[in-house]
This record gives structure tokens, C-alpha cells and sequence, in this order.
């Protein structure tokens, strides 16, 4: 029996990414097989590397207050798709919380000038930069965009951020702290987080391959995802078409390394049992797995160590691939990116392969896709993601079809 | 009547009170001339005194942290060894780590900022990155103490310390977690203070020798607050205060939502979250006489303790240790025209 009130639905998606603004647009590009991925000399001197940007973000002048970063910017825009079937003078819009993610947020406004003689910087134009910087401000870029006045929240989990923020805004709505919640994340290409990965000599100079026996690191991408949601019963008091079900969700730690992930994925794979245990399903149900893929050596090893672990009693192999290899690793945003491809994968019946993957490391629990998209019926998939610091977070997605809610 | 959620049975912070563990005994601190940097002439602040971690924590390594990182271990220590608490004895993969900040950390992401000014973007030291991720505080707690739940980091428009609280209580209220140590804070940074100052948010008693006055801008602060949380009645222990529920909007109807939440609660004091906004005091102060008029006592921030976003559980620990009446207390902060935050708690 559906308990309409303790069940989480996604009646809202809004996307931009390097494929442009919408959902079928992003659909449309990755089932055309194109990578975004391209190589990139102008973000600072001196860098050489493979890159995802997007092309054609209007600029977006805030009026009211601070200057709006880029990803700000990204983020508005990416909410504004969202909710576009909704009147903004709602009262469900109105009352609706933000949580948002993001890793870059404003630093993308700020150059080194401001290391040096801070008070400076500021006269020269720096204080409007500076105020788009504390993580807070992409959600509150958003509410005053959208007139929406909940609570607004910033999550930081690293690159599990912003499958952080979906699964904390569950949380808000189970409690009745909002009405309807915007959850997601948003982050921008910028010269602190792209030499920062190459400082730690963690990017791939050419187009990333997850899961490759071959592959040399990631590549950093930017964008920004947002889904709407709300409980069963809100949007049927409303009318809403329902897109997805959130099944379930969880989030842990590997309590292991700061900057490296548990060797056997222990954190992961507790994470994506948890989700299952709350959605009440068990590996064998799962019919897909959007992995956070990096192609870093040890993220993926981890990775794969996980889906042994999870998924080692089922009778076939889960199908897994990681989308990262379109796009790049769109950091706070890429938890929300990838829920929205574990969506797709339940709506449409599509699972997207991992691109450039030609000699899989050996896992006998995961069917790592690839070569071609394959088009049958999942009922439930799953996205899960991980970051710096040991985070993790595992969110499932159903169809429209609400089995049960949590009591 | 609210049914309590959550106890606080545990504090620890670091604050310019220095690192304690439970509530803060009374005590006068004043704004401290800065000197980690140049300025042009006085400059004050509410400083954290420098002091060593492993001093207080023993076997802690801090020296390629952030001074926020450093001070949530300490935090988080003092708040655990408060609490009476052996984690050894507790499953580990249900503890969860809330840790509430305005800016992370700022101190690692500035240094890395000057790698970039003297050697260019090609050229950055490696190791303040990853350390200058907000959630790099929440990380170590994760790694000191071994526990393995949800680790979640929040920052929101002055209300962070009340946000983290509220996601914490939420985590054990839906079985996410059996104990959360939520934390909040930040640290001041020469680049930070100078915002401020280029913003004109400053109090004057942070350019001369004057007592700390309320309502003609703010005197900075660091630190950081650390709570244990926990289930009523997991453990038979003391508890600091049940917390029962919160609400928060940087532009919402304050009034509505708060009697909403309160029902037929009725708090007999109102604590003062102060938070990051210059001036909280009075507007809080009108906002709490809307929700309860005149009836319940008012425990007023303490201007020693200085303002961040962060810290409105500072503001909680020493309003706890000023020994109010018991009963039921609203925590209370505004921000701007609209923003609040209100945490309905019990106090014993």
C-alpha cells in the first residue's frame, strides 16, 4: 500500500549542459553517441587538456544584489527549466525549499590578485566579485530568480554533493519543512578547480575512459541539474505528472583516506545496500547503475570492488556505465546530472554505454555497457556517487509506478 | 505539545572562550588587536587564541590542516568526551558528521590562491586543494573518530549552525543515524575580514578600544561548536536540552511558520541566535514578541561571542550556560527583512 505522504517523487527536471539547456537536448546528444569532451588551451596559461563547456548561457544581471557567478548562473537557468509548467506566483512554487550543491560556486569570480592585498582587489571591483563566493550563495541565486522563499540550503559532500542535496531534501520533505523542494547542484569551469586537479596529477590529457584498463584520469566538465520534488501526495493534490519515484537513499563515509576511497569500496557498497534496504528492493532488482565512474585508477577499482560486494549474489551482472565519459566530471553538479540519466534509463527504457571502453577491468558482478545503446524495460535504476573526503551517496529512481512508501 | 526529538548530551567547542569541552563557564572576553597580518593601524576581532590541538586531543596531526578543520577535531572531541561517549563501543557506520559553515575553509583556499599569484595556475602546490574543500572538516571528524555515516556539510545564509541542527535531528528522526555530532563554524581570514570591512559591516569597537555596542555593525568572530545528538532516551545520561523541531527561510513569512511550527507550544524564553547579520538583536527581539509577546524572557546573544554565520550553537552553548528557567525555549535569529531561523527546544 502507497503511503502518498512518506512516498518522494521528481515531477521536475532541468538540465544544462555542455549538449545545451533541457532535458532532450542532454537525451538527444548522448543517444547520438557524441562527446562533449574536447581539447581546451584557453582557461589559464599553460593548461593543455580535455574539457566540457557549455556554449550559450545567457548572461543573467542581477539587479537586486551580488553579481551573479557563473554558477549562479548555470544554476538559475537549470532551475528555471525545471519548473517551467509551473506558475511562479504559486503558492507550491512560493513555499518551495532550494538545496543545492556546488564545490566551485563563486570562485570562479575570484583570480589570485586577491592573495595578495585583499582590500586592493576589493577596490578594484573585487566586493561585488567576493559575494557570490560563501557555497550558500547558488541556492539563494535561485530562490530570489524564482521568488521561491523555503528554506534554501548549500551541500557540500565534494563530488557526491549534489546527490546529497536530492537525498537531504527527501529528508526535508518527509519532515514537512517545505512544500516542494528544488535539489541539485551547479558548478562552472574555472582555472582554481581545473589546476587543482592537475596539481594532483588527476586529469587525463585526452577524453577520459572509465572503467578502462587503459584510462589515465578524468576530465572536468560543467553544468548544472535540478529536479523538482515533492511527495506523492502534493503532486497529486496538484495534478502533477509524476516523472520518477525516489525509491530510495543513502549517504555514508569511508572513514578511510581524505583524499582516496576506501581500496574495497567498504563505504560505497554499504551506501548502495542502505538505499536498498530503504527502498525495500534487493540487487537483483536494480536493472541499472549510472556509476561515478571517473576513470581515475583508484576510484574505479573501488567502484568496481563495491559492485562485487552489492551485487555478487545476483543471477546476471548489474549493467553499469558511466556517463562521465560524455560529459566529464561535472563535480557538485554531477550527482544531480547522473540522477537525471538513472531517470531517463527508467522512463525511456534507454541505458547509455560507457564511450571509449574497449578493455574493461574484469569485474564478474557488473556488465560494464558499451558499444551500443541498449533499449529494454528497468524498473528501477540507480545512481551513485562519490568524492574527496571518503563521501558517498546512492540514490534509486522507479517509474511513476509507487509500489510503497516508508513508514 | 511537540514531542521531543533529540538530546544534546554533548559540547565541545573552540571558540575565543578556548577549547572546552561542555558549557562555558562565565567569563569576560574582549576583541583581540589582529596580528596574523598586516593592517593599516587597529584592527580587532574575537579571536581563537593559538594553542596546539594535541595539547588538548592527544596523538591529533593537524599541521597541513585548516585551522577549521583542526578546530572540528578538537571540537568534536571535547563534544564526544562531554557526552560521555566510547565510540568504541557504538556501531560506527551510524554515526553521522553535520558540520555547518559560511565560508569553509578559507585559509587553505587563500593559500592556494597565493600558490596560483607566485607560481600561476600551472604551477599551484597540491596539497591546500584538497584541503580547502568545505567539507574537508567534516571529512577528518569522519576519519579521527572512525565513523562511517552520513557526512554532510550545509552552508546557508547566516543560519548555517541552525540548518546543520535541524538536517542532524532529521538524519536520526527517518533511521539515517543512531548519534550525529553536528558542528558549525568558520575562521577569520585577513581576505574575510577585509570583505567585511570593504563592505562597511564593522563595528567601530573593531577600529579602537570601545566596548562592543549593539546595532551599528558587527565584530567578527571565529571557532567552532560541536553538539552531540542523540535519540531521547537512547542512553540514560544528562541532557543539555531536547531539541523538538526547526525552521528556517532567508525570505519567508517568518511569523506564520514559526506559530506553525510551535503549535500549542508555548516557550517561556527566547534565546538569541545573533547569527551573521549585524543588528540581529533588535529585530529578533520583535519578531520574538510577535510569536510570544511579552511574556517569555529573552537571552540575548552575547556580544563577546561575536558573529558569523556560524554561530548561532556558540550562541546555544552560552545561553545553556547561563542557566535559564527551564522549559521550553525558541531559539531565535532574522536576517535581513525576511530571513529567520527558530529551533523549538526543551530545557531541562
Amino acid at each position: 500500500m502507497t503511503d502518498s505522504r512518506k512516498t518522494i517523487v521528481v515531477t521536475g527536471i532541468g538540465v544544462v549542459s555542455p549538449y545545451g539547456i533541457g532535458v532532450d537536448c542532454l537525451q538527444a546528444g548522448m543517444l547520438s553517441g557524441k562527446c562533449c569532451l574536447a581539447p581546451t588551451k584557453d582557461l589559464y596559461p599553460g593548461f593543455v587538456g580535455s574539457t566540457a563547456q557549455v556554449s550559450g548561457l545567457p548572461p543573467l544581471q542581477n539587479e537586486f544584489g551580488p553579481r551573479y557567478s557563473r554558477s549562479d548562473r548555470l544554476a538559475m537557468v537549470a532551475a528555471r527549466d525545471a519548473v517551467w509548467n509551473l506558475d511562479y506566483e504559486s503558492t507550491a512554487l512560493r513555499g518551495s525549499g532550494v538545496f543545492m550543491a556546488s564545490t566551485v560556486a563563486g570562485l570562479s569570480e575570484i583570480d589570485p590578485g586577491i592573495a595578495e592585498d585583499p582590500a586592493a582587489w576589493y577596490r578594484r571591483g573585487g566586493l561585488a566579485r567576493a559575494a557570490s563566493y560563501p557555497p550558500a550563495r547558488v541556492a539563494d541565486a535561485v530562490g530570489e530568480y524564482l521568488g521561491v522563499r523555503g528554506p534554501r540550503c548549500a551541500i557540500s559532500a565534494a563530488c557526491a554533493s549534489s546527490a546529497a542535496a536530492i537525498a537531504l531534501a527527501a529528508n526535508m520533505l518527509l519532515d514537512g519543512a517545505a512544500s516542494m523542494v528544488l535539489a541539485g547542484g551547479s558548478d562552472a569551469l574555472c582555472p582554481f578547480t581545473l589546476s587543482g586537479f592537475n596539481s594532483l596529477q588527476a586529469l587525463d590529457p585526452d577524453p577520459c575512459r572509465p572503467f578502462d584498463r587503459n584510462r589515465k584520469g578524468l576530465n572536468l566538465g560543467e553544468g548544472a541539474a535540478v529536479l523538482v520534488l515533492e511527495t506523492l501526495e502534493r503532486a497529486e493534490a496538484r495534478n502533477a505528472n509524476v516523472l520518477a519515484v525516489l525509491r530510495g537513499w543513502a549517504m555514508t563515509n569511508d572513514a578511510f583516506h581524505s583524499t582516496a576511497p576506501h581500496t574495497q569500496g567498504k563505504g560505497l557498497a554499504d551506501c548502495m545496500r542502505l538505499a536498498m534496504e530503504m527502498a525495500e528492493v534487493s540487487g537483483d532488482d536494480i536493472g541499472y547503475v549510472n556509476a561515478h565512474g571517473t576513470g581515475t585508477s583508484l576510484n574505479d577499482v573501488a567502484e568496481t570492488n563495491a559492485y562485487e560486494t552489492v551485487f555478487h549474489e545476483r543471477k546476471r551482472p548489474v549493467p553499469v556505465s558511466s556517463t562521465k565519459s560524455y560529459f566529464g566530471h561535472c563535480l557538485g553538479a554531477a550527482g544531480a546530472l547522473e540522477a537525471i540519466i538513472a531517470i531517463i534509463a527508467v522512463r525511456c527504457g534507454v541505458l547509455l554505454p560507457t564511450l571509449r571502453l574497449t578493455d574493461p577491468i574484469e569485474s564478474p558482478s557488473a556488465d560494464w555497457l558499451r558499444g551500443k545503446v541498449l533499449c529494454h524495460e528497468v524498473p528501477l535504476a540507480m545512481s551513485v556517487s562519490a568524492g574527496f573526503g571518503g563521501s558517498n551517496a546512492a540514490l534509486i529512481f522507479g517509474n511513476g509506478q509507487c509500489r510503497s512508501g516508508r513508514s | 505539545m511537540t514531542p521531543n526529538l533529540a538530546a544534546i548530551t554533548g559540547i565541545g567547542s573552540v571558540s575565543p572562550y578556548g577549547p572546552l569541552a561542555g558549557l562555558i563557564p562565565p567569563c569576560a572576553v574582549e576583541p583581540e588587536a589582529i596580528t596574523a597580518w598586516p593592517t593599516s593601524g587597529l584592527r580587532r576581532a574575537f579571536l581563537v587564541k593559538p594553542f596546539r590541538p594535541a595539547s588538548v586531543v592527544p596523538g591529533l596531526k593537524t599541521r597541513r590542516l585548516d585551522r577549521l578543520s583542526a578546530w572540528a577535531l578538537v571540537a568534536s572531541s571535547l563534544a564526544i568526551q562531554d557526552a560521555g561517549i566510547d565510540l568504541s563501543q557504538e556501531d560506527r557506520s551510524r554515526v553521522a558528521v553535520v558540520f555547518g559553515t559560511g565560508l569553509g575553509c578559507a585559509e587553505l583556499t587563500e593559500a592556494f590562491f597565493h600558490s596560483a599569484a607566485a607560481h600561476g595556475w600551472s604551477g599551484t602546490d597540491p596539497s591546500p586543494f584538497p584541503e580547502g574543500l568545505a567539507n574537508a572538516p567534516a571529512s577528518h571528524v569522519a576519519l579521527w573518530h572512525e565513523v562511517r555515516g552520513p557526512n554532510i556539510t550545509v552552508g546557508c545564509k547566516t543560519f548555517s549552525g541552525e540548518s546543520a541542527l535541524i538536517q542532524a535531528a532529521s538524519l536520526l528522526r527517518h533511521g539515517q543515524a543512531d548519534l550525529a555530532i553536528v558542528l558549525a563554524g568558520d575562521t577569520l581570514t585577513r581576505a574575510v575580514y577585509e570583505w567585511y570591512e570593504a563592505a562597511g559591516l564593522l563595528s567601530p569597537a573593531c577600529y579602537n578600544s570601545e566596548p562592543v555596542t549593539d546595532g551599528s555593525g558587527f565584530v567578527p568572530s571565529e571557532g567552532v561548536a560541536a553538539l552531540v545528538l542523540e535519540p531521547n532516551g537512547r542512553r540514560k545520561v544528562r541532557a543539555y536540552a531536547h531539541f523538538s523541531s526547526g525552521r528556517w527561510s532567508v525570505d519567508g513569512e517568518a511569523v506564520e511558520t514559526i506559530r506553525q511550527m510551535l503549535g500549542s507550544s508555548v516557550p517561556n524564553v527566547t534565546i538569541c541566535a545573533g547569527n551573521g547579520a549585524p543588528c540581529a538583536t533588535s529585530s529578533t527581539s520583535a519578531l520574538a514578541g510577535k510569536i510570544s509577546g511579552t511574556s517569555a524572557g529573552m537571552v540575548r546573544a552575547p556580544a563577546a561571542a561575536g558573529l558569523t554565520d556560524t554561530s548561532a550553537l556558540l550562541h546555544l552553548i552560552l545561553a545553556l550556560s547561563s542557566q535559564p528557567p527551564s522549559g521550553q525555549a525558541l531559539l531565535l535569529g532574522t536576517s535581513g527583512e525576511n530571513g529567520f531561523a527558530a529551533l523549538l527546544l526543551d530545557l531541562p
